[in-house]
């Protein structure tokens, strides 16, 4: 038990007023203070004019509070292992017993620490003398001779080596360094691929059906039908294209294409979309549903929260705002694009489709995100 | 300037500037909020009291003249400060009366959940009316738990007992029904998260409004808001989610709202990071620098 | 009482096996002399010192368990909540070591708090630093270094917070994605390159672990050593008082006086931070959910410390977007992402030279600035708080718009304009209240203090009683430096109408310019004596308006 040690320690200087380990050689060459005053009686490492000791009286009473501190991190620190056998790691899965294995373990800790930090504060305070010891600072600048000296020792030594004198030498170090230099940069090519044509594109091609983001039904209810949002005016679901089930991938896309590929459905009421929304706009909806990119063009949060009084697409994490119902414009915050928009109708069955891939490229704004696909 | 300058040292000069910062404060808060609905539905309710003589189609006409009408107008079909309801459904009617946001004082602003002015008997009275009168719409799901039975509505103990645990059982049925952890975590978080939080907390829309918390509303609640979109809260219904998707979801949120917090009793209203910076400066760096003022604290020089 | 002055034999024995191979007697001693002024606001950078030190202990027991991978898996583990859910190998370890381990769950909190703490530390010992002058000749490596520890230590918070995969940590790692998006030219490659290819990918997990458990904390540490060793060879400055001066430094040896009191402190503070950890629940990662990119949540902040980026994300609008030959430049991401922290960093680093350049103070300053003699800098600092303060709170504008039902978008505007006029308005009050502040001690140490005791003197006038100060109070008093006030006038002409060779070129006269801006409003100490014995106060001020005068006109 480690807690014990300064409860020892502190007995250790019972009653000598001294604190263990002194240098052995506080007796000699005082580098820092003047000489203590010869009339006072004192036995510390430093000068009694400045070392203002404690009455003995106080000084008891700080070891017995001290001391009184150290048996309590002393006894807190059993708690702890207590805390930590009491359950098993089998039991502390279950929130409502991790909770108070949790408290347990963390307040006895916590006890401890700051026992043994109270315990020790009390000792510097009641016990220790009050120390004020004044220490010169170091003049830091050095002497001119000195300066001087380093100088001229430098720059010889530096003549001699012919660094300086011969600038072939020189100049073909330099150039030999060059590519060693370039070689880490080099090395971290195969980071990543380049980004080329990549973020212009993403899953969805023209027939695709879509399904309800992280809905796990089977047969053809897995494919999101025009009726089911179309008498729904104010209706919207995140949906994802559908792909066929891999083994690599259970749910059909990767976390990339979901990424990319994820798309707000919404049903807006008759005549809500705005004058301002152009022919293609609205060619590419279908019955008054309305597909857009989920990924906000700021930095890629998705951009989630549709509402539908308001017909506003609002990004939760820095407010950037669409206007569903006019091309999803940026009516307020830091966006620069308006989301890319999912051109949908419907097949000869009934399921919406995508029609092609988004109107321009998803997510965050980059470099040549505005330059056609 | 010159009058600032001369009376600045003056020894009230500390005070009457924050009176003014804080006035200033509180006006510029008043005039930015909108103004809550503070005012008490059941102000509104308290002469609609049932009548055991009163069939349900009466009680509900007159609770609906009396509560609903002045608004929606006596045929439901609205007015300049309240929807047309002829197509909003029992599901609608429910939800709003029975989280006690209807009927409301103040139609401008959001009306935040309050207790319900009517039981539940006037309300299923209420509804009677209306679908026979009004107009039809999404029906409320029955087999959804609703709201836990009032100790209020009994004449017993006994019998309030026996309904409670018959609503206990019924609500750990529904929420041990649903099979699809994952189905129901990830309809949570792709389309309810993004305005009620991770842990139902709710969260700001624009304009003043606000997503509420979901920590009152019932299972059958959560259900009909889902399939009726009160507010601005868009409309998931039964085809783009299905009943069973629903209660997937539904016992996600719950058991995560249910679920002890095992990193300790104080969960910051499971704010988030904004309450936990606000923890670390506040609690955290103040006691630590609290116990370096005590280690450095001066003493006396001569004790 | 007997006295003793050999050392224990085994200690003895120990010290000479040590001194024999390294001869460390003499440096052993000069260095357990060392001196440490006493005063709370001298252990702040020993709080980061000691948060650091928690940080590296907990994370060493958090490595143990924690998978840093990205591959998919469907959760089946003692976590009964979220059985059968897919999710990486990095959220699944993360559960394990909260659910499996015990103990686990308070060692991931303590890690967390320790986070929080370390950095609120080391801004809140950067101010105290700053506002004291404490960074100037010949402390200004360590003051370049610092601002090197924090903003390692908030890229460090980051990368952390990202580890774990959940909800909030993946999303920021794609705010992250985004502005590094947003770069002109090479924007697309670094994301690719540091990814591994497109968001999320499977690379960015590892590659982040890696940063965050070995490059970072190694720069850091070397850095805190550096720093360390640097404050023990120039010692520490120290507030003025009895017996202190630029030669002198007073207050507790190493030993044994100082080396009880920090080892105390190291108690403190990790004590402070497992009793947060066990009773107040931090980032919930169980809670969360596992990362998709697909999924968000509201109320999403960072840690507290991102808090100004988010804010500035948030405020900064697209209408200087620009798109040139079709290609974007989205000033909307650039400038709050990089700009802004650009400005901030590169201003604190510059700082102290362009300080020294400005009033051409070449001196060294061991003695501490009290914060109200340096007005300008300190109203400098004041506006700096205020803008980072205002951007901080922006960051968390969709909390208070909630809490407080205001309008999101009102909120916005309300900081967007704060923030521009928020700086010169703090700047502006708190250069007066130095200037207030420095009148009053002019007043104390002529006067003395006002003892709160009313006399009536034989003619019937009242008069109150004005005492001697401490002579502890006169030193701190009388510690302000005198200032060279710096005059220019229009015609860039000096108090003698002399034309200064300086001014002829543009930096000289900017310089000057700055130099009279700095110095213009010094309240005069110069003929102040202190005030001895006792003064009867007749209320009289004639000679402060008279010294006030210069203020006055400006």
């Amino acid at each position: 038990m480690t807690d014990t040690n300064p409860n020892n320690d502190n007995e250790g200087i019972d009653g000598s007023g001294r604190v263990i380990g002194t240098p052995s050689s506080a007796g000699g060459d005082r580098l820092v203070a003047a000489p203590a005053d010869p009339h006072e009686e004192h036995e510390g490492a430093y000068p009694a004019a400045e070392t203002h000791g404690r009455p003995e009286e106080m000084q008891r009473r700080g070891e017995r509070l001290a001391s009184l501190w150290f048996v309590v991190a002393f006894v807190a620190g059993v708690l702890f292992f207590v805390a930590y056998f009491w359950w098993n790691s089998a039991e502390i899965a279950d929130p409502r017993i991790g909770q108070y294995s949790n408290m347990a373990l963390g307040g006895s800790l916590a006890l401890a620490l700051f026992a043994i930090g109270a315990g020790m504060t009390v000792w510097t305070r009641q016990v220790m003398p009050h120390y004020e010891v004044g220490s010169p600072y170091d003049e830091l600048p050095s002497s001119p001779e000195e300066k001087g000296s380093f100088g001229d020792f430098f720059m010889r030594s530096a003549d001699e080596s012919g660094f300086t004198k011969r600038p072939l030498l020189r100049r073909t170090l330099l150039l030999a360094m060059a590519p060693l230099g370039l070689a880490p940069i080099v090395l971290l090519r195969d980071m990543g691929p380049l980004p080329g044509d990549v973020l212009h594109s993403t899953t969805w091609r023209r027939g695709m059906r879509m399904v309800v983001e992280g809905s796990h039904r089977e047969g053809p209810s897995t494919w999101i039908r025009a009726e089911d949002l179309e008498n729904q005016p104010g209706a919207m679901i995140s949906a994802l294209p559908y792909v066929e089930p891999t083994e690599e991938h259970p749910h059909g896309l990767s976390l990339n294409d979901q990424a990319k590929a994820v798309i707000l459905l919404i049903k807006m009421p008759d005549g809500a979309f705005k004058p301002t929304m152009t022919e293609e706009q609205l060619g590419w909806t279908y019955n008054g549903i309305i597909a857009y990119s989920k990924i906000c063009t700021h930095v890629g949060c998705p951009a989630a929260l549709y509402e539908q009084g308001t017909h506003r697409i609002l990004c939760p994490c820095h407010q950037s705002t669409f206007d569903a119902a006019d091309g999803a414009k940026v009516v307020f915050g830091p966006a620069h694009r308006p989301l890319p928009q999912l051109p949908i109708s419907v097949d000869a069955e009934g399921y919406l489709v995508a029609d092609g891939d988004f109107s321009s490229a998803v997510g965050p704004t980059f470099w040549d995100a505005e330059r056609g696909a | 300037m010159k009058w600032i300058t001369a009376r600045r040292r003056h020894p009230l000069a500390g005070y009457v500037v924050v009176i003014l910062a804080l006035t200033l404060f509180g006006v510029g808060y008043a005039y930015l909020a909108p103004g809550a609905d503070r005012a008490e539905a059941q102000t509104l309710a308290a002469e609609a009291t049932a009548d055991d003589e009163q069939t349900d189609y009466a009680l509900g006409r007159d609770i609906f003249t009396q509560s609903c009408a002045s608004c929606h107008g006596d045929a439901g079909t609205g007015s300049q400060n309240a929807p047309d309801i002829t197509d909003a459904g029992a599901a609608a009617i429910d939800f709003q009366v029975s989280t006690g946001r209807m009927p409301s004082m103040n139609p401008d602003a959001q009306m935040p959940r309050k207790p319900p002015a009517f039981t539940q008997d006037e309300i299923d009275a209420l509804i009677t009316y209306y679908e026979a009168e009004i107009g039809s719409g999404p029906a409320i799901p029955e087999e959804v738990p609703g709201t836990a039975p009032e100790r209020a509505d009994f004449e017993d103990e006994e019998a309030y007992e026996a309904a409670h645990a018959e609503y206990e059982a019924s609500y750990e049925a529904y929420l041990d029904g649903a099979e699809d952890v994952e189905a129901g975590m990830k309809l949570y978080l792709t389309n309810c998260a993004h305005c009620h939080s991770w842990s139902g907390e709710g969260g700001a829309l624009t304009d003043g409004k606000w997503a509420p918390e979901l920590h009152e509303a019932s299972p059958r609640q959560l259900y009909e808001a889902m399939v009726t979109g009160p507010g601005q809260m868009p409309v998931f219904n039964d085809m783009t989610i299905t009943p069973e998707e629903k209660q997937d979801l539904i016992a996600y949120v719950k058991d995560l709202q249910a679920e002890p917090n095992a990193g300790g009793i104080f969960d910051l209203n499971r704010i988030g990071q904004v309450a936990e910076g606000f923890i670390g400066w506040t609690v955290g760096l103040s006691l630590i620098v609290a116990c370096a003022i005590w280690i450095t604290a001066k003493q006396r020089a001569h004790d | 009482m007997s006295r003793s002055t050999q050392a224990p034999k085994a200690l003895r024995g120990a010290g000479n096996w040590i001194d024999d191979r390294f001869h460390l007697a003499k440096t052993g001693e000069k260095n357990l002399r060392k001196v440490f002024p006493n005063h709370w606001s001298f252990m702040l950078g020993e709080i980061a010192l000691y948060s650091f030190i928690i940080l590296l202990l907990t994370g060493v027991f958090l490595t143990l368990w924690f998978k840093p991978s990205m591959a998919e898996i469907v959760y089946d583990g003692s976590y009964e909540r979220l059985n059968g859910v897919t999710m990486s190998e990095a959220y699944a370890s993360t559960l394990y070591i909260d659910f499996d381990v015990r103990g686990g769950f308070l060692v991931r909190q303590i890690h967390h708090w320790a986070a929080l703490i370390f950095v609120s530390s080391l801004v809140v010992h950067m101010l105290r630093v700053f506002f004291t002058g404490a960074f100037r000749k010949p402390r200004e490596i360590n003051w370049l270094i610092g601002v090197a520890i924090f903003t390692l230590a908030m890229l460090e918070g980051l990368f952390g917070y990202s580890l774990p995969d959940d909800l909030p940590s993946g999303m920021g790692v794609r705010i992250l994605q985004g502005v590094m998006l947003s770069l002109p030219v090479i924007g697309t490659y670094v994301s690719m390159f540091l990814f591994g290819g497109e968001f999320p990918g499977h690379d960015i997990i590892p590659r982040l672990y890696m940063i965050h458990i070995l490059l970072i904390p190694g720069i850091l540490l070397a850095l805190i050593a550096a720093h360390f060793m640097i404050l023990w060879h120039q010692k520490h400055t120290q507030y003025p008082g009895t017996g202190r001066s630029n030669k002198k430094v007073v207050g507790t040896p190493m030993f044994p006086g100082f080396a009880v009191k920090a080892g105390g402190f190291f108690f403190f503070v990790f004590a402070v931070t497992v009793g947060l950890s066990a009773f107040v629940q931090i980032n919930p990662v169980h809670l969360f959910g596992p990362f998709t990119p697909t999924s968000i949540t509201s109320g999403l902040q960072p840690d507290w410390y991102m808090g100004f980026m988010e804010g500035s994300l948030r405020l900064f609008p697209n209408w200087f977007d620009i798109n040139i030959a079709g290609y974007a430049i989205p000033t909307g991401v650039l400038v709050p992402g990089l700009v802004i922290p650009g400005l901030l960093f590169g201003g604190l680093a510059a700082w102290p030279f362009l300080e020294a350049w400005i009033t051409k103070d070449k001196r060294h300053h061991n003695m501490a600035d009290r914060p109200r003699n340096a007005p300008v800098r300190t109203g400098l600092g004041a506006a700096g708080i205020t803008i980072y303060g205002l951007l901080w709170v922006a960051g968390a504008n969709d909390i208070i718009s909630e809490t407080f039902s205001i309008s999101l978008y009102a909120l916005s505007w309300f900081f967007r304009f704060a923030v521009i006029i928020g700086p010169f308005i703090a700047f502006m009050v708190t250069k007066r209240i130095c200037l207030g502040l420095q009148r009053r001690d002019r007043e104390t140490l002529e006067h003395g203090y006002e003892s709160g005791t009313i006399q009536q003197l034989p003619s019937g006038e009242f008069i109150e009683v004005h005492k001697e100060s401490s002579t502890d109070t006169v030193h701190v008093l009388q510690s302000k430096e005198p200032v060279e006030r710096i005059v220019v006038d229009a015609d860039g002409v000096d108090d003698n109408g002399v034309e200064s060779p300086e001014k002829r070129s543009l930096s000289g006269g900017l310089r000057s310019r700055l130099a009279h801006w700095f110095t213009k409003d010094n309240i005069s100490f110069e003929g102040v004596r202190p005030h001895s014995g006792h003064h009867l106060h007749h209320g009289g001020h004639s000679e402060e308006t008279a010294a006030e005068q210069p203020a006055a006109t400006h």
